[in-house]
């Protein structure tokens, strides 16, 4: 199987409560604004930061994060 | 233990008509959670006045994503915590909703509580150096309960000796109010005067940054927060953090009292710490349930809901659905993904749930690196749940 090489990272800002999961799992690519909300620092990550990635996707109780193949 | 006589429908049918998520229906919320999610997973409880109530994560992920079909007025707590009027923000809907949470949620965002990591750090070293090194000690009433009540002191600008009175405030409006209601309307009352006296002075000095002066200068629809929104909104700041956030670190050092491997495992790598957290909120979380009201009838696992029916959502119960989680009644400390719903989901997910978790981290951390051994102390196994004794022997078990 070809490995994930690069990844888009996106969160729907309608979904995002600011649990702040991702931002723990994963500072590298998220952070967030005034009031406690998710925004993506880095929507573009390589093999480096998948697994972090994809570990705050799958921890969002919201399933506001989607990591797409670039 | 075997179950093979509680499928059947008579006994599934008392289970559910009796169903509480107070009092002694703690003592066995996991079993009966377990043969809900199976056989009754939307069902009506005659308890409380009467409530639909919703076990599965994926129904309980539903009706949080639809504030419109369940809202929250009158109020998200069953039975009620003794007040007529709503806690600001917790039991208003929109279109008042956000703009009342927005004046709060800047005090809480990750770069807040960073902030405060250092004087939690303080709080808590400074509770296990007055605890010692006994051989036995109260867990609970020498770290877990005083842990948050001081933190809340500090940042709501409260004096310590106060925290007593609090306690006994915050204790009779959530575990009395099952059984003697007036008693919990008395201590609301009597929080209501104390917060009502605490803005005043707050309006006479310059309000600052801490919790009471932002909403003492906050604005919604362009005017000042009414001496009523004020109360309300500090009410729910007061009463959401204690004992909450102490009964999360209560259960986690019961857990871990109970555990050598899971204990010993983060003694020694304290950054698990923050994974276990999530693990504790999921497995032994303080709030086990909240309400909503239907405000149009709808359907819910073939159950028909009518509007102005109570629905009970129990996230203990979501938590532990073996159809999201593996293994779910198990407590797995580096459980991942662990995507629950402790602090609730959607519109009115917690707003001091990055303090609480905070707060279960370094409490935990410094807990454990002061002690890295201990156990339940001989005598009755303390329950899994509240905020009552828990006596444990630190240091290594003698025989």
């Amino acid at each position: 199987m070809e490995q994930e090489r690069e990844a888009q990272v996106r969160v729907d800002p309608a979904r995002c409560q600011g649990h702040n999961r991702c931002v723990a799992l994963c500072p590298e690519v998220f952070d967030t604004d005034d009031l406690g909300y998710a925004v993506v620092t880095k929507p573009v990550v390589g093999a480096d930061l998948m697994s972090e990635v994809r570990l705050a996707e799958e921890n969002c109780p919201e399933r506001a994060i989607t990591v797409t193949r670039a | 233990m075997t179950r093979s006589d509680s499928g059947g429908g008579a006994d599934i049918r008392e289970l559910a008509r009796t169903f509480t998520h107070h009092d002694e229906g703690l003592d066995v919320a996991f079993d009966v959670y377990a043969e809900l999610r199976e056989h009754c997973p939307v069902g009506f409880s005659e308890e409380y006045g009467g409530f639909w109530f919703v076990t599965r994560f994926d129904d309980i992920h539903r009706i949080e994503q639809d504030p419109e079909t369940f809202a929250v007025a009158p109020g998200m707590l069953l039975p009620p915590m003794g007040r007529d009027r709503p806690g600001i923000p917790i039991d208003v809907d929109p279109p008042m909703h956000p703009k009342y949470r927005r004046i709060a949620l800047p005090a809480f965002t990750p770069r807040e509580i960073d902030s405060m990591e250092p004087m939690v750090r303080r709080v808590a070293s400074e509770l296990l150096d007055e605890m010692g090194d006994d051989h036995e000690a109260d867990a609970s009433k020498g770290f877990a309960v005083p842990l948050p009540m001081r933190v809340f002191c500090e940042l709501a600008g409260f004096p310590l000796e106060d925290s007593e009175r609090l306690e006994d405030w915050v204790n009779r409006i959530f575990y009395v109010r099952t059984h003697d209601y007036a008693d919990t309307e008395r201590a609301a009352a009597e929080t209501c005067a104390y917060l009502a006296e605490k803005f005043d002075a707050r309006r006479s000095d310059p309000p600052g940054d801490d919790l009471l002066g932002r909403l003492v200068r906050a604005e919604v629809d362009g005017r000042s927060l009414t001496d009523e929104e004020l109360v309300d909104y500090g009410f729910v700041l007061l009463t959401a953090g204690l004992d909450t956030t102490s009964w999360v670190i209560r259960s986690s050092l019961w857990h871990l009292a109970q555990h050598p491997e899971d204990r010993a495992a983060l003694a020694a790598s304290p950054e698990l710490v923050a994974t276990a957290v999530e693990e504790f909120l999921r497995c032994l979380s303080s709030v086990q349930a909240m309400a909503r009201t239907v405000t149009r009838d709808t359907e819910l696992d073939g159950r028909r809901l009518r509007k102005g029916d109570r629905v009970l959502i129990v996230f203990g119960a979501g938590n532990r659905d073996e159809a999201r989680f593996a293994d779910g009644d198990r407590v797995v400390v580096d459980r991942q993904p662990n995507p629950h719903m402790a602090f609730g989901v959607g519109i009115h997910r917690c707003l001091g749930s990055n303090l609480a978790r905070r707060e279960l981290r370094i409490g935990l951390e410094a807990f454990l690196a002061r002690h890295p051994e201990f156990s339940l102390a001989p005598g009755p196994a303390p329950p899994w749940h509240g905020i009552g004794p828990l006596p444990l022997i630190l240091g290594p078990a003698k025989r």
